[in-house]
């Protein structure tokens, strides 16, 4: 089957997609997008971590027949042209980042939360990334750069 | 030097990483790529006796499926490929999830779909998966890696026969799984007799040794590519089987072709923490000076390989005891090779970190003096002295932070509310190692300096402390300092392993740099051009990649004017041999148990640390986070749980083998003593990473008997154990 998704604010087609195939494997092997990593493609990780639409989603999880006509926001597309978005730029600064494979993901989950909740105690951060593992960081440094980040955006707002 | 050592500098590879620009193995494009999936066996023991792949052939889609009857042979590698057999030579299976075909297709979701089609019929044997089903089995290893597993020193019988107080237990630790976020991959492009592996490798040089065995290749003809690493915590520090027979595979049809793991597949194919039981005795006076200690432990071993990473380093050598023996003991079983896996002491450690705190219960000592009563200021087992070591500022440090001394020693009696408070603490220590590495440094003709070794990044900072080390003794801004790993086309470094990269490879980096900037100053001073010409070599300072006279600033060159000149790049090697040591620390814990629910959480750590001089405060004290953190997993909930009759892994997944969240993980303080170790050709830094945790374990344990009288041996300290 042919499908069609906004991706990154650009209108992507593949073809000949299996419909068994799942929207990470499209943005990863057909659509040229390795950013979304895939870890455990059974919705455990959190690795896969992108938008549709406006809601973050496992990837792995979402069937790409189900992307079809929507939008899909990836780590790759977080920021505007060269520079980085807020979130990716606390997560630079606050030391969140080892190895890095968990963090596309991470940095999708922690970019809704900054928007949707910005004033989040630090346990209801924890609890919001919760299904975001990481096996490198212990998770402290990712609080940092969400409450970070959430500053910055409380001090955009003012 | 512009003092960038030591400063908590920004990551160099944090923008490539949050932006999902980074190229990880399984990242790479290659043209006319296919896609491996393995078939692993169901059986832990037996015979094949049928394999019929014409279903899986037939998918449209799918090139070939290889099996025994049509790999071509392969050599068994040595160290560090650990399995001690390759799979795919013949129809013995030695245990569930061995690799048994290996199906080609067009697309990584036809692969799947093909070996799903995979028949495999087996003569099955009873396996044993269990070291309790054969403790009588148990046997001494022969050598490993030329170690030995039983080691003594004194009369630990007799002197603990005399003992005036003794404390005897066991202590046992589970199988668990390293689970890197990233799943291992393997892509093998063949030209000719030409081998590029793009490789989720902790160590390429080593992996380019196993591969050039297995294939009879020459090393020059093999090229490993591993730029970026998603962690590894040793399960990628191996060269394991799938990369081996991936890179037949391909050979055979001809076109590259990747394998990447599924997570269920990396419970069973790259190695894990062997099951331990430990039995421990221990020997003191009544003041609570050690005179004994006895270890004896039994790990789980293979039918195919006797590989021991235990590490009893903490018995034989942490405390000043006169006598020890310590015997590390096997059992064969049915079950997949175990390996290294982060901070492999830590079994051991848990063990005698444990029985110290049950001594100093008995004795009514304070643990913390305990320890600092039996503090070694020499090497108990060589007698050497130790080139720097400040273990009992640590154990200060930490405590005054914690608050140690309001702590009221009964068990139970510190609560809030319902709520049942416990603090315990642990001696915190790990062996590293050095490992012979070479890097080669270019500064180009725009005056930029390039660094290149074959280490890699798994995530620890490798990249941004060379460069920041390189720029340091270069006198560049960091800007002007790029550095290349994960490419054995760079000189040899070290394994990302045995938290060995920074002792192995920031020797041979600051060489390389003061040997780049005296040839630039020798090519300014020697130029009539340069405003230096004539200035004396050793009066000129190199800063932000300016060069001046001192005393004179007026007096101005720059790396890039010179090199302009001089119209070629300035190239230059560095090599070294570090030694080995250890790396010490004290780490402190509040756990705070509700009985009601028998809920128990850690909700406060404090540690300290000596690991010589601290490069970058920004990725050292992200060790401490994530060692804290895995010490949480391995004491509350890390287990792999294997049946008992099938010898097969029943929970290879991230929802039912846990490991710690967000919302699991406490914040911890941490201090660093920050004092270089002259020992040390790294600056005066030691290999560190693997430190943080080791002691999490016990001072956990420990703290839960503070708070509930109860003591537990059995990790994972599980609710039922709660209740
Ligand atoms: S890869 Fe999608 S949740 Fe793990
Ligand atoms: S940084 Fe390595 S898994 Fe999160």
């Amino acid at each position: 089957m042919r499908v069609t998704i906004e991706v990154n604010g650009e209108r992507r087609t593949a073809d000949d997609v299996w419909p068994g195939e799942s929207l990470l494997y499209v943005l990863r092997e057909r659509l040229g997008l390795p950013g979304a990593k895939n870890a455990c493609e059974q919705g455990e990780c959190g690795s896969c971590t992108v938008y549709l639409d406006d809601t973050p989603v496992c990837a792995c999880l979402v069937a790409a027949g189900q992307a079809e006509g929507r939008s899909v926001r990836t780590v790759e597309g977080l920021a505007g042209g060269d520079g980085l978005d807020p979130v990716q730029e606390a997560f630079v600064a606050t030391g969140a980042v080892q190895c890095g494979f968990c963090t596309p993901g991470l940095i999708v989950a922690a970019h809704e939360l900054v928007h949707r909740d910005p004033g989040a105690t630090d346990a209801e951060i924890r609890e919001a990334l919760a299904g975001n593992l990481c096996r490198c960081t212990g998770y402290e440094k990712i609080l940092d750069a969400v409450r970070l980040a959430a500053a910055k955006k409380a001090g955009e707002r003012a | 030097m512009t003092g960038l050592v030591g400063r908590g500098v920004a990551r160099v590879d944090g923008r490539a990483k949050v932006t999902g620009a980074a190229r990880y193995a399984a990242d790479h494009e290659i043209p006319g790529m296919l896609h491996g999936h393995l078939v692993l066996s169901t059986v832990a023991r037996g015979e094949i006796t049928e394999l019929d792949t014409s279903a899986a052939l037939a998918l449209p889609g799918v090139v070939a499926v290889l099996t025994h009857r049509d790999l071509p042979p392969l050599r068994v590698p040595s160290f560090p490929y650990l399995k001690g057999f390759v799979p795919m030579q013949d129809t013995r299976v030695h245990h569930s999830g061995q690799p048994v075909a290996h199906v080609v297709a067009e697309t990584p979701e036809q692969a799947r779909e093909a070996a799903n089609l995979v028949r495999v019929r087996y003569r099955a044997e009873r396996p044993t998966a269990h070291l309790a089903h054969a403790l009588d089995e148990a046997f001494l290893p022969p050598l490993f890696r030329d170690e030995p597993n039983e080691f003594v020193r004194g009369d630990a019988g007799a002197a603990l026969e005399a003992a005036a107080v003794r404390v005897e237990q066991d202590y046992s630790s589970p199988m668990m799984h390293h689970n890197p976020i990233e799943p291992h991959s393997s892509t093998a492009v063949w030209d000719g007799n030409s081998l590029t592996l793009y490789e989720s490798a902790q160590g390429i040089v080593f992996t380019r040794r196993v591969v050039s065995i297995a294939f009879d290749l020459p090393e020059a003809n093999i090229r490993i590519i591993s730029p970026y690493l998603g962690g590894g915590f040793g399960a990628k520090g191996p060269t394991w089987s799938h990369t081996l027979l991936n890179a037949a595979v391909a050979r055979e049809v001809g076109r590259p072709v990747r394998v990447t793991l599924t997570r269920a597949q990396m419970y069973t194919m790259n190695g894990h923490r062997a099951e331990y039981r430990r039995n421990l005795r221990l020997g003191a006076t009544r003041e609570g000076r050690l005179t004994a200690i006895v270890d004896t432990s039994t790990a789980q071993l293979t039918r195919t390989d006797h590989g021991v990473y235990n590490t009893s380093e903490s018995t034989l050598r942490l405390y000043d005891c006169p006598n020890v023996h310590v015997r590390q003991l096997g059992v064969r079983l049915d079950l997949p090779s175990s390996s290294y896996m982060r901070s492999p002491e830590t079994t051991a450690h848990f063990g005698l970190e444990t029985a110290l705190d049950e001594l100093a219960h008995e004795l009514g000592v304070d643990p913390v003096e305990l320890r600092i009563r039996n503090h070694a200021s020499a090497d108990p087992h060589s007698g050497e002295p130790y080139s720097s070591k400040h273990l009992l500022d640590c154990y200060r440090i930490a405590a005054r932070a914690f608050g140690w001394a309001r702590r009221d020693p009964r068990p139970g009696s510190m609560r809030d509310g319902n709520v049942r408070v416990g603090w315990g603490m642990a001696t915190e220590t790990h062996t590293f190692s050095a490992i012979q590495s070479n890097v080669e440094l270019t500064v180009d003709v725009d005056g930029r300096a390039t660094l290149r070794a074959a280490t890699q990044e798994i995530g620890t900072g490798t990249y941004t402390v060379i460069t920041q080390v390189a720029a340091d003794e270069l006198g560049m801004p960091l800007e002007h300092v790029t550095t290349l790993l994960g490419d054995t086309a760079y000189p040899d470094a070290a394994l990302s392993a045995a938290s060995a990269t920074v002792a192995s490879v920031i020797g041979p980096v600051s060489q390389a740099a003061q040997d780049a900037r005296k040839a630039v100053i020798a090519l300014a001073v020697a130029d009539p051009r340069s405003p230096l010409h004539g200035v004396p070599a050793e009066d000129v300072v190199a800063e932000r990649g300016y060069l001046f006279a001192r005393g004179d600033r007026g007096r101005r060159d720059s790396y890039r004017g010179a090199l302009a000149r001089h119209g070629r790049p300035v190239i230059v090697t560095g090599s070294r041999l570090n030694s080995s040591g250890h790396s010490y620390g004290a780490v402190f814990v509040e756990v705070r148990f509700d009985p009601r629910l028998a809920t128990l959480r850690v909700s406060r750590v404090v540690t300290a640390y000596d690991p010589g001089r601290v490069l970058n405060h920004r990725t050292a004290h992200g060790q401490v986070i994530g060692g804290v953190t895995w010490g949480i997993g391995f004491a509350l909930m890390e287990h792999t749980m294997v049946d008992p009759h099938t010898a097969r892994v029943v929970n290879p997944n991230l929802s039912t083998y846990l490991v710690p969240v967000s919302a699991d993980t406490p914040s911890v303080e941490s201090f660093f003593v920050d004092r270089p170790d002259k020992g040390s050709t790294a600056l005066g830094a030691r290999g560190f990473g693997e430190t943080p945790g080791t002691g999490v374990p016990a001072a956990i344990g420990n703290a839960i008997f503070h708070a509930t009288g109860r003591r537990l041996r059995d990790v994972p300290f599980t609710r039922d154990k709660l209740l």
